[in-house]
């Protein structure tokens, strides 16, 4: 076979961390290669080395047979190589076509020449992208921005493509077209590298799979000769039951009733439209929905970051609109929403795990020092419990892997003893193992009397998760639908606004037979 | 097509940095030494008299070290309390301006205060220029907070109009300017009366003033207030993501606010600190710690114990410099403030040498 690229004995250490320990990899002419490893297990480290952001301690790199050092994103771009990064790599202010064009060279002095539109335009058609040049990149959305991110690298003329999770952020018919484009570059006769963690997408598009485990090279399989439980396997080390365990509680009383909420996004423009819904201890309630369908919006207007417009939040009985979000935390109401960038709300990325632990109740001990040695303590806790890769907890938690960030931001949720658990996207870009960790942890509060609103993107996981869901689209509710009672169609369907069913059957969905509210109106 | 090209350094190593401080630090005494010679001034003699700032065959030594702390105790207050404020990724450029605003509230306590007790007036000079220079510092956030302009710009500006409103006061004869001697036909800056003028212990004949130990101890509350209080990690938070802090809760604006305050009060003790230690007010007053403490809470990578060292180090360059060149007819204070320049500039080159590197391009290609 011929190689784009061989790896040959490649290791890499950050201090004391080895991320990656002697690694041989190789990536052959025309094909799809997914990487596949936990979090931590140096993905990310290794693809990096290829891009020119790090260089290896030791090992050689051979691209097309022939050996290379890479010392540098140019170096990196030279030979051919183009990665679309973890967190994009984009100027704000500018349009696409500025964005392709600043990173040109040899073509010129003028920013919008017509060629070099020409040439951009002339790329994505080829390839059957589908993106508006004129666009500034701050008004795009997350799959845009993505589009543009590999658009650009293939003006640039690579001819081997690393993509670092691009399907964590996407919806299901996004991946579908990002898909059609890589089968598309794989006809051109691109190589690709594909990280991701979910395993019916690695099945789906790649020819062949590697696998790494903490920081080693495993083994590189042929996808059609494998499946789902075998890689699990191979990246774990051992064998483990995948199943998502849904307990049936005794419900109690609605904690957390929602009436009539709306509320603005940052244009002003209605992103919650009057929704209607409520939670009740040892329940927990999904809300299924298109990316963008108001669910941001909703989580922070409970957690008290976002003015409401119009509505009722009411919490064990007591009104929680207008609080500030402390308040609504002491309240019990704890929330953790993992954005697109994954850091950017809820931790403080050059502060250590430690520090990060008791970012919401740093104020609750006693006097005017900060009681670290509680917080360490946690934080050894939370790195027990959820299995956080980290030399100690000291480390700032900027230097973590992706998934392992993660944990740190839903251990501390959790650790804090909330009733009321808001959960978004908790899982994005955790491995398969750590997800079950996590679906784990959250059956567990269930169990302890908790209500969880979980917003989430994987329907069969939500199904299998959550006693009820509620699907909302353009802000607007759909209806609420019992787990047992609906099947994934249903709930696509109500994803587009095809179906509405709040009003069915002459009762209302998303308000509570015994609603707090009727107390005081009498109108439940 | 550029051959050569930055990269910065994946790691950072400190013998690798001492290395290059010390290269640098060699190379620019080299230039110097040039230039020495060039004067006819034999630049060992040179260099020893000023890396022993003059102490060494001296029969006043104690002079220069009393010489010494002048410069340091302004230094290191200043570059602590900028500090604070770069923590919290405020970028305060304005300690001149916050300087020069308290040590002219303390100059007006201080030109009135014939008859209170020493220790009284000292005490309300400080407290009078912590409050004015305070003030400002709030002012300026607050517009940060409330309408969210630019700090840089803001505290820039600041320095310009007290650096003229000190001027003006310097050169206008008037009734009403008690800041002037009234038996100087020129417009001069009157000296304080004994009233205002720092005491100290003293050992033999050197006196430690008061100030020297106001600022080890503020260094060490600095310390402790920046590492372990919970305003401290506030402002380590808010200066790390302002939308993390925000999220859990805390009110950025008050912190923003809080840690303005503090931090330019601090300036205006450092300013209280020093006209009082020097007995009178000018124009130069400031003896530019409100750029030197930038590039000393840069080198330092805000720390405060680092913060502490390079005050020390820089203060001992700054009138070691100095010392060395009243000592020579062939050259004067502008020598030494060449020198220091050089020094740091080297410094500062040196530093990032230590974090980046070079690289050759063709690399990639034939290696
Ligand atoms: N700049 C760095 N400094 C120190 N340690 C680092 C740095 N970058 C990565 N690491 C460590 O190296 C290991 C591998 O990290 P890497 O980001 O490559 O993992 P990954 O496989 O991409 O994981 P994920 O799926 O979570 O993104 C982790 O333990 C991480 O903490
Ligand atoms: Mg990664």
């Amino acid at each position: 076979m011929e190689y784009a690229i061989e790896l040959k004995g490649i290791t890499k250490s950050f201090g004391p961390v080895a991320a990656n320990k002697n690694i041989n990899l190789s990536l052959a002419k025309g094909e799809i290669l997914a990487l596949l490893g936990e979090n931590g297990s140096g993905k990310t480290t290794l693809m990096n080395m290829l891009s020119g952001i790090y260089m290896p301690d030791s090992g050689s790199i051979f691209i097309d047979g022939k050996k290379v050092s890479i010392n540098s994103p140019e170096d990196s771009g030279k030979l051919g190589i183009g990665m679309v990064h973890q967190h994009f790599k984009l100027v704000e202010r500018f349009t696409a076509l500025e964005n392709i064009r600043i990173g040109m060279r040899d073509e010129g002095r003028f920013m919008h020449g017509a060629d070099v539109r020409k040439k951009i335009e002339d790329t994505a058609e080829k390839f059957g992208f589908d993106i508006d040049l004129d666009k500034v990149v701050s008004n795009m959305a997350v799959s845009e921005k993505q589009t543009l991110e590999i658009l650009k690298v293939l003006c640039y003329g690579a001819k081997i493509i690393i993509l670092d999770e691009p399907t964590a952020v996407l919806t299901v018919q996004e991946i579908d077209r990002l898909f059609d484009v890589l089968r598309k570059m794989r006809e051109e006769g691109h190589s690709i590298i594909i990280i991701t963690h979910k395993l019916n997408e690695v099945m789906a598009i790649s020819d062949r799979v590697a696998v790494l485990r903490h920081g080693e090279y495993i083994d590189t399989v042929v996808t059609k000769e494998t499946n789902e439980k075998a890689l699990t396997e191979l990246m774990v080390g051992r064998k483990i039951e995948l199943n998502i365990d849904r307990p049936v509680m005794e419900k109690t009383h609605p904690l957390l009733e929602i009436r009539d909420l709306t509320v603005k996004n940052d244009e002003g423009v209605i992103a919650v439209d009057h929704i209607n819904f409520y939670i009740r201890g040892g329940e927990m309630l999904g809300v299924a929905g298109i990316a963008g369908s108001g669910q941001k919006e909703l989580c922070e207007a409970i957690a008290g970051l976002r003015k409401i417009e119009d509505g009722q939040m009411i919490h064990e009985g007591e009104s929680i609109v207008g609080m500030s979000p402390k308040k609504i935390l002491e309240h019990g109401i704890s929330m953790s929403f993992i954005p697109e960038d994954r850091l950017g709300m809820g931790l403080a990325p050059s502060l250590s795990i430690t520090d990060n632990m008791i970012l919401k109740n740093y104020n609750e001990s006693k006097g005017i020092f900060v009681d670290r040695k509680t917080a360490s303590e946690e934080a050894q806790k939370v790195i027990d419990r959820l299995e956080v890769v980290t030399p100690s907890t000291e480390t700032p938690v900027r230097r973590l892997s992706g998934g392992n960030v993660q944990k740190v931001l839903l251990g501390r949720e959790i650790k804090s003893g909330p009733n009321v658990l808001i959960t978004a996207y908790p899982v994005r870009g955790l491995d398969i193992n750590s997800s079950y960790t996590i679906y784990n942890i959250l059956n567990e509060q269930k169990e302890k009397g908790v209500g969880i609103l979980f917003v989430g993107e994987d329907l069969d996981v939500m199904l299998a998760l959550c006693d009820k869901i509620m699907v909302i689209c353009h802000g607007k509710l759909q209806g609420v639908v019992n787990s047992n009672h609906t099947t994934k169609e249903e709930l696509g369907l109500m994803m587009t606004g095809t179906i509405n069913i709040v009003n069915k059957d002459g009762k209302t969905d998303g308000i509570a037979k015994d609603s707090a509210f009727t107390d005081e109106e009498g109108n439940a | 097509m550029r051959k050569y090209h930055l990269v910065r350094r994946a790691d950072s190593k400190i013998g690798r940095t001492i290395i290059f401080y010390a290269v640098g630090i060699l190379v620019s005494l080299l230039i110097g030494a040039v230039i020495l010679m060039a004067l006819g001034i034999n630049p060992f003699d040179y260099y020893g008299k000023m890396f022993t700032i003059g102490l060494v065959g001296n029969r006043y030594g104690y002079k220069s070290i009393e010489g010494f702390l002048k410069i340091f105790v302004p230094l290191l207050i200043t570059s602590l309390a900028l500090g604070l404020s770069f923590k919290m990724r405020f970028w305060n450029i304005g300690g001149e301006g916050e300087f020069l605003i308290g040590a002219i509230t303390a100059s007006v306590i201080a030109f009135n205060s014939s008859g209170i007790p020493n220790f009284v007036t000292v005490l309300l000079m400080c407290l009078a220029a912590m409050i004015s220079s305070g003030i400002i510092g709030i002012a300026i956030a607050a517009l940060k907070v409330k309408f969210n302009t630019n700090e840089t710009l803001m505290t820039l500006m600041i320095n310009y109009i007290m650096l003229y409103v000190i001027r003006y006061i310097g050169e206008t004869k008037a009734d009403w300017n008690f800041f002037l001697r009234e038996d100087s036909e020129r417009p001069k800056f009157g000296t304080f009366p004994d009233s205002a003028v720092m005491t100290g212990i003293p050992l033999g004949q050197f006196k430690l003033l008061w100030s020297v130990i106001i600022a080890i101890v503020l260094t060490v509350i600095v310390y402790i207030y920046l590492k372990y209080t919970k305003q401290g990690y506030e402002i380590s938070v808010v200066g790390d993501s302002s939308a993390t802090a925000k999220y859990a809760g805390m009110s950025v604006g008050k912190i923003v606010l809080r840690t303005m305050f503090i931090s330019s009060a601090m300036i205006g003790l450092a300013a209280a600190l020093t006209v009082s230690a020097s007995g009178t007010i000018s124009d130069t007053v400031t003896n530019n710690v409100g750029w030197t403490g930038i590039i000393v809470a840069w080198l330092s990578k805000l720390s405060v114990p680092a913060i502490f060292v390079t005050s020390i180090l820089i203060s001992i360059l700054q009138y070691g410099c100095q010392a060395a060149a009243t000592q020579y007819p062939a050259i004067d204070s502008n020598y030494a403030d060449l020198l220091q320049g050089l020094i740091l500039f080297s410094v500062l080159v040196a530093d990032f040498a230590a974090n980046f590197k070079i690289v050759k391009k063709e690399d990639a290609k034939n290696a």
